[in-house]
């Protein structure tokens, strides 16, 4: 569904690559993990596919069609989850989801399905008047993916979405990720929790240096080895930045 | 429109929330006005209390010289205290700060009537006085001495040329009645403009533009936060964003604009000073809503533009605050542009808020009319517009997609 392939990014024209020719492929009805030491390239190739940057070298497609030609067809199809708490903290749960859907184009009815769903899908109802800067990092954590979810994404690209939550919370963001995929969506995710990708991930790509160095069926990348032991070998012991 | 109708909203929102950027942006201005008018009430309407004092130290002792002590008497801002009993307790006195100044009459002063020397006069000053009342003063001094010096050369021109009566045509020259009318284009120009009304103008206008440090505070949270890169993703246009916050923060202003005319008109009032008096008719008023509309576009257009350069809430507040600050100093908010020395005053034009004063001087103490504010209203619309456009060309550069 989604092809990725010999793509380049560089933030300056005097800047090193920080994506040096990466093709990946991300088959629709699956959460597909994309692990990285910090500085590889995950959050530069995130933001390709959520359409912050124009691909500068090779070719994105979606469904056999440019990123772009794609995304005029379907505004709304691909949703980011940022890393950082992407809302309003003064304003409520609700008001954020309604604002957040609001922006969407979507209309009233439709904005008011689309944040009921979103809502009950993260389990944030009991919440929903409560500003989000009273919330618990869990609920915060919640609430960040709920707002995804808004505009009924077809491609869901997640930045590290259980930073700093309890276990219980991440249990949660888990299973909703993997019911979302199962629903027939794709979603990419970034971790730096191995198990997190062990436990949820049908595929996985490890990259480095701008560069995919493995890629394929979770198994497949483990070769009987555990996921950390691969990585580990891949992208060596050295402290990155 | 709809996803606007969304920015909008979320903005009032936020806006209503920030309960210390509402706190900075109505009642400090508030404040100032109230402060400001009271405190210079009398500097503006001429009529000044005496809290300063001044002295005669007659070292003649000549009658002369009691003649010029006696004649001269209290003034607006100064009144005449017991003389000192010698230099030294007058040196004292104005070094301690209990008088302003001592007008010393010099020993032999009434002798050098006749001679071909000036009448030699000293004065001792506290420097903490501004010049422009210390060259008063002393002006005050010079032409009362001339006074009593030339009806003593008359009178004995007089003796000498048998022609009496003359020192009582002397006497008959006193001081000229002076009327002073303010010149505007109403019917009703003529009062003087108070204390309150050149304050709320520059006030109102400073205010308006610290509209920088809540804008910068939701735009730069929303970029640390990542809610600037999801809405990007979400496909909403930066300038829509601007758009969003742009008819929020111009509404506040007009806001800002109301609560600071109520100030001035009722509440400086009730503390004792002039009430704020409006334009009369409606095309006055339309031309001052004009003007405050244009100061909104301008104040709003520069806080984008800084929220979107600046990295960080602290920078933009320094650098909103600060460049706040210079354009008030340089645009004739806290120093009048008059009081600046020529080679200054034409620099005042630099600053956008010299453009709004002129706007508002021309409606509320010219009584202007639409056309008299043309070239302010215009300046402050195309800063407002070309600072917004350079936001957008800056985010443009930055994120081409």
């Amino acid at each position: 569904m989604i092809h990725v392939e010999g793509v380049r990014h560089r933030y300056r024209r005097d800047s090193a690559w920080a994506l040096g020719g990466a093709s990946l492929h991300i088959r629709r009805g699956t959460v597909h993990g994309l692990l990285g030491p910090n500085g590889a390239g995950k959050t530069t190739l995130i933001s390709l596919l959520a359409g912050l940057f124009p691909v500068q070298e090779g070719h994105i497609h979606i469904d056999n069609q440019p990123l772009g030609n794609w995304r005029a067809q379907h505004p709304n199809a691909i949703a980011l989850v940022p890393q950082g708490y992407a809302f309003y903290p003064t304003l409520t749960v609700a008001e954020n989801l309604d604002f957040f859907a609001g922006v969407q184009g979507f209309s009233r009815r439709e904005r008011a399905e689309n944040c009921a769903k979103a809502m009950a899908f993260a389990q944030l109802d009991a919440v929903a008047r409560q500003r989000a800067e009273t919330l618990s990092g869990g609920l915060q954590r919640r609430l960040n993916l709920a707002i995804g979810l808004t505009g009924h994404p077809d491609i869901l690209l997640l930045d590290e979405p259980t930073a700093g939550v309890d276990p219980q919370s991440r249990r949660f963001l888990l299973e909703t990720v993997r019911q979302f995929a199962a629903e027939g969506h794709s979603v990419l995710y970034t971790s730096h929790y191995m198990e997190e990708i062990d436990a949820v991930c049908a595929e996985v790509s490890i990259i480095d240096h701008g560069k995919v160095l493995a890629a394929g069926p979770l198994d497949e990348v483990k070769h009987g080895k555990t996921l950390e032991q691969v990585f580990m070998e891949l992208t060596h012991h050295s402290l990155r930045d | 429109m709809a996803r606007l109708a969304a920015l909008w909203k979320k903005e009032f929102l936020a806006i209503s929330r920030d309960r210390h950027g509402l706190a900075a942006l109505f009642i400090m201005p508030a404040v100032f006005i109230l402060i400001m008018s009271l405190a210079l009430a009398n500097a503006f309407s001429g009529q000044q209390d005496a809290t300063l004092g001044y002295a005669v130290l007659d070292l003649d002792g000549t009658a002369l010289s009691k003649e010029l002590d006696g004649s001269l008497g209290p003034l607006e801002m100064l009144e005449k205290r017991p003389p000192p009993a010698n230099e030294e307790q007058a040196r004292e006195q104005v070094l301690s700060g209990k008088i302003a100044f001592v007008a010393i009459i010099p020993e032999g002063f009434a002798k050098q009537i006749g001679t071909k020397q000036t009448p030699a006069l000293r004065f001792l000053v506290d420097p903490a006085i501004p010049g422009m009342l210390r060259n008063g003063f002393c002006q005050y001094v010079e032409a009362k001495t001339i006074r009593v010096w030339l009806g003593h050369v008359l009178e004995r021109l007089g003796q000498s040329a048998m022609l009496p009566g003359i020192r009582a045509v002397a006497d008959q020259v006193g001081t000229p009645e002076v009327s002073v009318e303010a010149v505007g284009h109403a019917a009703t120009a003529g009062a003087l403009p108070s204390a309150v009304q050149q304050n709320v103008p520059a006030w109102l206008i400073f205010s308006m533009f610290f509209v920088v440090i809540p804008i910068s505070a939701v735009f730069i949270g929303e970029r640390q936060r990542g809610t600037l890169q999801r809405l990007r993703s979400q496909r909403v246009p930066f300038w829509l964003i601007l758009a969003g916050k742009c008819l929020p923060y111009v509404l506040i202003n007009q806001a800002q604009a109301i609560v600071m005319v109520a100030v001035g008109k009722w509440m400086v009032p009730l503390c004792g000073g002039d009430a704020l008096v409006l334009p009369e008719g409606t095309a006055a008023l339309t031309a001052l809503w004009l003007v405050s509309l244009a100061v909104s576009i301008a104040a709003v257009g520069l806080a984008l533009l800084i929220a979107r350069i600046a990295h960080s809430i602290e920078q933009a507040t320094i650098v909103g605050g600060v460049g706040n600050i210079l354009m008030g100093a340089l645009g004739g908010i806290m120093v009048p542009r008059f009081v600046m020395p020529a080679t200054m005053q034409p620099w005042t034009r630099l600053s956008p808020m010299d453009w709004a004063l002129e706007g508002f001087h021309q409606i509320m103490l010219r009584q202007g009319r639409i056309g008299d504010i043309l070239f302010p209203v215009g300046a402050l619309v195309c800063f407002g517009f070309a600072t917004l456009a350079l936001a957008v060309f800056l985010e443009r550069r930055a994120h081409p997609t």
